[in-house]
């Protein structure tokens, strides 16, 4: 049994993949301080400044200490169940996105070694499934919780997902189409020499959009929309219970970056003479991957100061009108494209 | 990895996700403090007495909308196993064609229909 068998060995690498799942959070906090700072900086106020030295890098774990010495509310009209479970749903959700997705790979020689907890062979739509389970979330906290203001969020989340989530989808299968797989490390391998983003622009872009809209965020924040629903579905939310929540979303956001990486923006994907360098180059991977999760996680948070809210009913229009026939005409594209590869330099 | 084992680590994780929540919140009730006030028990309507219950029946504009995503979706999803196969499994490339047309005919026929009948209309 040499080192590989034991690492892929399914119950070590569960039990040693969690250690994903603090990575992960570590990277929400991150994820939060680095939206308050950036967003003051937009603005010309000066965000966080105190904790932790001059730019206040450690405000999101005295945040974190201070949920923990909050009193638990439950609301008297409150559905107990649902409202207690409701944000296990949410997190948990992003939990079971941590499992499939791989964060960089170590490249020894021609060996792609890919560091995640696990690899499935139809790890994409597992992915598609598991992060959908967060608006079920979402709405048991709204429904739970007997809130006005939590129900109209509740209601928009959905009207949300409902437009979103058939683009989403049809983008991925253009994705898939062209790498012939649904396996997330397949795909990442798939774009080693040339980037989706190249091949399919406009899938890149339909993708981006409904993923922002998956995730919640602005201009698609409607359920949170705090000038006219106070905080959206956490209304009735304090303490600890609502940071489940927060840091659920902010999972969600960092893995949705991962996801776009991943599918169109070539993974860890780095040229042969790079990843050639003695030790230095089977790591290279994970920094080239994690550089370009940045950069998007970046962009996602300079959209909220920059872009306005859309109403609702534009929004759920801009799904069902313009993304989901502009998403077909990519996958015709994609399906066209393979073929003709699959023609000229195929077997 | 065989297709059980790879499922092996979403057990693990999934215990973990339903095992994390509680274990914080008990830490929380160990370290927070407990007020007496009533008041704090109240629903949260900007301050003033609530008025009636949230759960009340309403026009939920978007119904079309919900019908038209549960078939779409659905149609999606088997078009997955179609791009699986469909190069390199001795399938001819006017049968590919013909079975994508199939599938996306009736997607776009589905989605045109229905916003001419105007599904695609939110009710005011």
């Amino acid at each position: 049994m040499n080192i590989v068998d034991i690492v892929y060995n399914p119950w070590f690498s569960g039990i040693v993949g969690l250690i994903l799942i603090g990575i992960v959070f570590v990277c929400a906090i991150l994820a939060v301080w680095l939206e308050r700072k950036f967003g003051a900086d937009i603005q010309s106020r000066i965000g966080p400044n105190r904790v932790g030295g001059r730019y206040g890098i450690l405000q999101g774990i005295a945040d974190a200490i201070k949920l923990f010495t909050k009193e638990d509310l439950i609301p008297a009209k409150a559905d107990r169940l649902l409202f207690v479970i409701a944000p296990i749903i949410v997190l948990g959700s992003g939990f079971m996105m941590i499992v499939a997705i791989p964060f960089g790979a170590i490249v020894i020689g021609d060996n792609v070694y890919p560091i995640a907890a696990t690899q499935m062979d139809i790890s994409i739509i597992y992915l598609e499934a598991v992060s959908a389970l967060s608006v079920i979330g979402i709405f048991m906290a709204a429904y739970g919780s007997n809130n006005k203001y939590s129900m109209i969020a509740a209601f928009r989340n959905m009207a949300r997902m409902i437009g979103y989530e058939v683009p989403l989808g049809v983008c991925i299968l253009g994705v898939a189409v062209m790498a012939q797989s649904l396996d997330i490390v397949e795909i990442a391998k798939a774009q080693s020499p040339l980037w989706f983003v190249f091949l399919q622009p406009l899938g890149f872009v339909i993708f981006f959009i409904a993923i922002l809209a998956d995730m919640g965020r602005l201009p698609f924040d409607q359920n949170e929309a705090e000038e006219e629903l106070v905080a959206g579905w956490g209304t009735e939310y304090s303490g600890l219970r609502w940071g489940l929540g927060l840091f659920g979303e902010y999972i969600h956001m960092v893995l949705g970056a991962c996801i776009m990486v991943l599918l169109y923006l070539g993974g860890w994907n780095l040229p042969k003479f790079l990843t050639g360098i003695f030790v230095l180059g089977s790591l290279m991977p994970i920094f080239w991957f994690v550089g370009k999760v940045i950069v998007i996680v970046l962009i996602i948070i300079m959209l909220r100061w920059a872009l306005p809210r859309f109403r609702i009913d534009q929004v759920v229009d801009l799904g069902w009108k313009v993304l989901f026939p502009l998403s077909v005409l990519n996958l015709i594209w994609a399906v066209a494209l393979s073929l003709a590869f699959d023609m000229f330099f195929g077997a | 990895m065989s297709i059980i084992g790879s499922y092996i680590p979403v057990v693990i994780f999934l215990i973990v996700a339903l095992a994390v929540p509680p274990v914080l919140m008990f830490i929380v009730y160990q370290l927070s403090p407990r007020s007496k006030a009533a008041d704090k028990l109240t629903t949260y309507e900007c301050g003033s007495v609530p008025i009636g219950d949230a759960k009340i029946q309403f026009n939920i504009e978007y119904y079309l909308y919900a019908i038209a995503f549960i078939i779409f979706d659905i149609e999606i999803l088997f078009m997955y196993p179609w791009a699986m196969v469909y190069i390199g499994h001795g399938i001819t490339e006017i049968a590919v064609v013909a079975m994508l047309l199939f599938f996306i005919v009736s997607v776009v026929i589905g989605d045109l229909y229905m916003w001419k009948k105007g599904a695609f209309k939110w009710v005011k």
